[in-house]
């Protein structure tokens, strides 16, 4: 099966600003694929040149195994950061007239759309105009508009923005289970805790350049540092080969504990567990968050 | 061409259900049809009002002097209430004479067989549609030969004139046509053509804003060509005006058929003039078709390159505006329409539909003009869907501000 994405050197400039710089990256079948990068860092050019909205000024880009066809469109749902919908027609009248135009027949366009209204409990608002939704409500139209045509490839700019922890559940659901059944999913993302949960690889980008690109364990493994963050008692700066003792911000109770460089974290969890003057209630090895890691790679190209 | 389809479609059946759209189609000629029985139902009471009230209404509007030529003496004498406003003349040539010193603003021949028939001819100097006025022959018949009779048989006898209308400007060999029906003709022409064009290709720019106020655009040009957004869109509302003008017309043939059978509508010599102008409708169907082309581009270009529903229909001012020019000029093109600026308007394209259907409908139009205006008419029309075209791209369409003059040729041409 042909890889839904695959981009080679893809360069693109605006005047002097030059906002996509030699990206080079691969979205598989069958995953959650996360762009990240700090606002204006390229990320929109990005995805525009994947749909073929603007061109890139070099390299190239293959969809599904070849520049992207009229055909092959049909096979992506897009869903932009910016989006709306048509305020002043029903709601139902505007998404058979957008699956239609995704290829869809009449009658199944009208049959899908009522199918994700039920799912997404709109049923009641079919005949009703858009503007008389709610803005949660009118997330879930435009999210049930790019999936109704059943697409191999969702391209989707901040996902959940917008929406409140049930409907936003809802959508996650979505998505894994569009990931499931093979589909590939491109969601450009600044919510970095989502991206910990839904992303199977990443690729983050500022001023237009590859900053970090694959899978998402890998990356906070990259990123991880040499200690550990334990909860429990007991006198940590005490315990042999630890070098530093710090709190950790934002997990009330724990502590990261450095280690010195000769010392691995399976050593400390044994000398640990010889000493009756320690009770440890978690012991794990400070990954960073994505979020860290995030701030890290904007300020380091900030610096 | 299936998203050409499905874009015609959705904005085919998203303008025809406009409100504004289905008064403007179907109502105004509902509305026109039923202020025509309305008044036709007011007519038939006025035969109630006694004859004072009937001859206060009487209303000479624009004549101040009339002349009248009764060789046959069937008026024994000019009635008090219009001594100084009639005034008699031997001959047709001393009150042509008369009229075109000024001394009278026009004259009526009365026919020697009047009393048989009915028949009065009115002499105008050129045609004023407020001299063509049959109420001071109507008030001295009533105040003359049927000063003795009842007014409720007086309301009988109302209709009794029937006039034959002369432009004596234009006496070349054309007397048997009423030129007010051609005049009515053309104004209903005209108006159903700026109606049709501005009101239609007005949604075209309303929809593309929405659009891209709503942001609805980028979703629909990341599944679909924006020249074939574009296409759709002119294709839905050129048919959507085509209907519109389709019904108004036949709304328009319909009224004046029933216009003719109405006694209340007897009086207005004009109507009874009216024929469609077949041998026209190629030449005003080509004018309507490149014109409407043309501002099908324009509006398509002004929805391209702005950004908001708001300055929109300011800039598509620029050429809306000048284009009901003629307008301005009616006097002008109604007494020279071969004239210069009658000519020059109906030559420059923006100006070109308007003012060459008025005067197709008031003058013989020399070929080679008719040639140039057609050829320019044809070129911008084209020129402007080209234009239309290479602007509706995605860097205008997704951009959040209007380009810079000095951008727009960078833009045509990336």
């Amino acid at each position: 099966m042909q890889k839904p994405i695959q981009a080679l050197e893809i360069s693109k400039s605006y005047g002097d600003f030059k906002a996509v710089d030699k990206l080079t990256f691969e979205v598989n079948a069958g995953e959650i694929f996360a762009l990240l990068g700090p606002n204006g860092s390229g990320k929109s050019t990005t995805i525009r040149m994947i749909l073929d909205i603007i061109r890139p000024d070099e390299g190239s880009i293959h969809v599904f195994g070849q520049p992207l066809t009229d055909e092959n469109k049909a096979k992506i749902g897009y869903l932009p950061e910016e989006r709306g919908l048509y305020k002043t027609i029903s709601v139902l009248d505007m998404m058979v007239y957008l699956g239609k135009l995704k290829g869809l027949s009449n009658a199944e366009a009208k049959r899908r759309s009522l199918d994700y209204l039920e799912r997404f409990e709109l049923a009641d608002y079919a005949k009703k105009k858009v503007s008389e939704l709610s803005k949660g409500m009118q997330q879930k139209v435009q999210f049930a508009v790019t999936v109704m045509h059943d697409p191999q490839l969702i391209i989707i700019d901040e996902p959940f923005s917008g929406l409140d922890p049930i409907n936003r559940m809802m959508i996650k659901d979505l998505l894994t289970e569009f990931r499931g059944r093979g589909g590939a999913v491109v969601m450009s993302t600044h919510q970095m805790n989502e991206v910990e949960e839904l992303a199977d690889r990443l690729l983050m980008i500022s001023k237009g350049q590859q900053k970090l690109y694959g899978e998402v364990n890998a990356i906070r493994q990259q990123y991880a540092k040499h200690a550990i963050i334990v909860e429990g008692t007991g006198d940590w700066n005490a315990l042999a080969g630890v070098r530093s003792v710090e709190d950790t911000p934002n997990q009330r109770g724990a502590k990261l504990l450095h280690l010195a460089d000769d010392v691995t974290s399976d050593m400390v969890l044994e000398a640990i567990a010889r000493s009756n003057a320690y009770i440890i209630n978690r012991f794990e090895r400070a990954v960073p968050s994505l979020n860290e890691i995030f701030i890290r790679a904007a300020g380091e190209e900030a610096a | 061409m299936r998203s050409i389809w499905q874009v015609f479609q959705h904005e085919f059946w998203h303008n025809f259900k406009r409100g504004g759209y289905l008064f403007t189609t179907f109502g105004i000629p509902l509305l026109a049809f039923v202020l025509l029985l309305g008044h036709n139902a007011l007519n038939a009471n006025r035969q109630e009002e006694p004859l004072a009230d009937i001859l206060q209404q009487f209303n000479f509007e624009g004549i101040k002097k009339a002349g009248i030529i009764d060789p046959a003496a069937v008026f024994p004498t000019i009635s008090m209430p219009l001594r100084g406003v009639l005034l008699p003349y031997a001959d047709e040539a001393s009150a042509a004479e008369a009229m075109r010193r000024g001394e009278i603003d026009l004259f009526y021949t009365i026919s020697p067989d009047y009393l048989e028939t009915g028949e009065v001819t009115l002499h105008l100097p050129s045609l004023k549609f407020t001299l063509i006025n049959t109420q001071p022959i109507e008030q001295l018949f009533y105040t003359t030969l049927a000063s003795g009779i009842n007014p409720q048989v007086l309301m009988g006898l109302r209709q009794s004139a029937t006039f034959e209308t002369f432009n004596l400007s234009r006496a070349e060999g054309n007397s048997a046509v009423d030129r007010g029906a051609d005049f009515i003709m053309l104004y209903f022409f005209t108006i159903v053509f700026i109606m049709s064009v501005f009101v239609t290709n007005g949604y075209l720019l309303q929809t593309v804003l929405e659009e891209k106020e709503n942001r609805v655009i980028e979703v629909l040009i990341a599944t679909i060509h924006p020249t074939q957004l574009l296409a759709g869109k002119i294709l839905a509302v050129s048919v959507i005006g085509m209907l519109q003008m389709l019904v108004w017309v036949i709304g328009g043939l319909v009224t004046l058929n029933v216009a003719l059978s109405l006694p209340a509508m007897q009086g207005f010599s004009a109507l009874l003039n009216i024929r469609v102008p077949v041998e026209r409708l190629p030449l005003l169907l080509a004018y309507f078709v490149l014109g409407y082309m043309m501002f099908a581009g324009l509006f398509g270009t002004v929805g391209a390159l702005s950004v908001s529903m708001r300055e929109g229909p300011g800039y598509a001012a620029f050429f809306s505006i000048p284009s009901v020019v003629p307008f301005y000029f009616l006097q002008v093109f109604l007494e020279t329409p071969n004239a210069a600026l009658p000519t020059a308007l109906s030559i420059f394209p923006l100006t070109a539909p308007i003012s060459m259907m008025m005067r197709l409908n008031l003058a013989a139009v020399p070929i080679e003009q008719l040639v140039a205006s057609l050829g320019l008419l044809a070129l911008t029309a084209f020129g402007s869907m080209w234009l239309a075209g290479r602007l509706f791209r995605v860097q205008t369409l997704l951009s959040g501000k209007l380009p810079r003059l000095r951008d727009l040729p960078k833009l045509v041409r990336s």
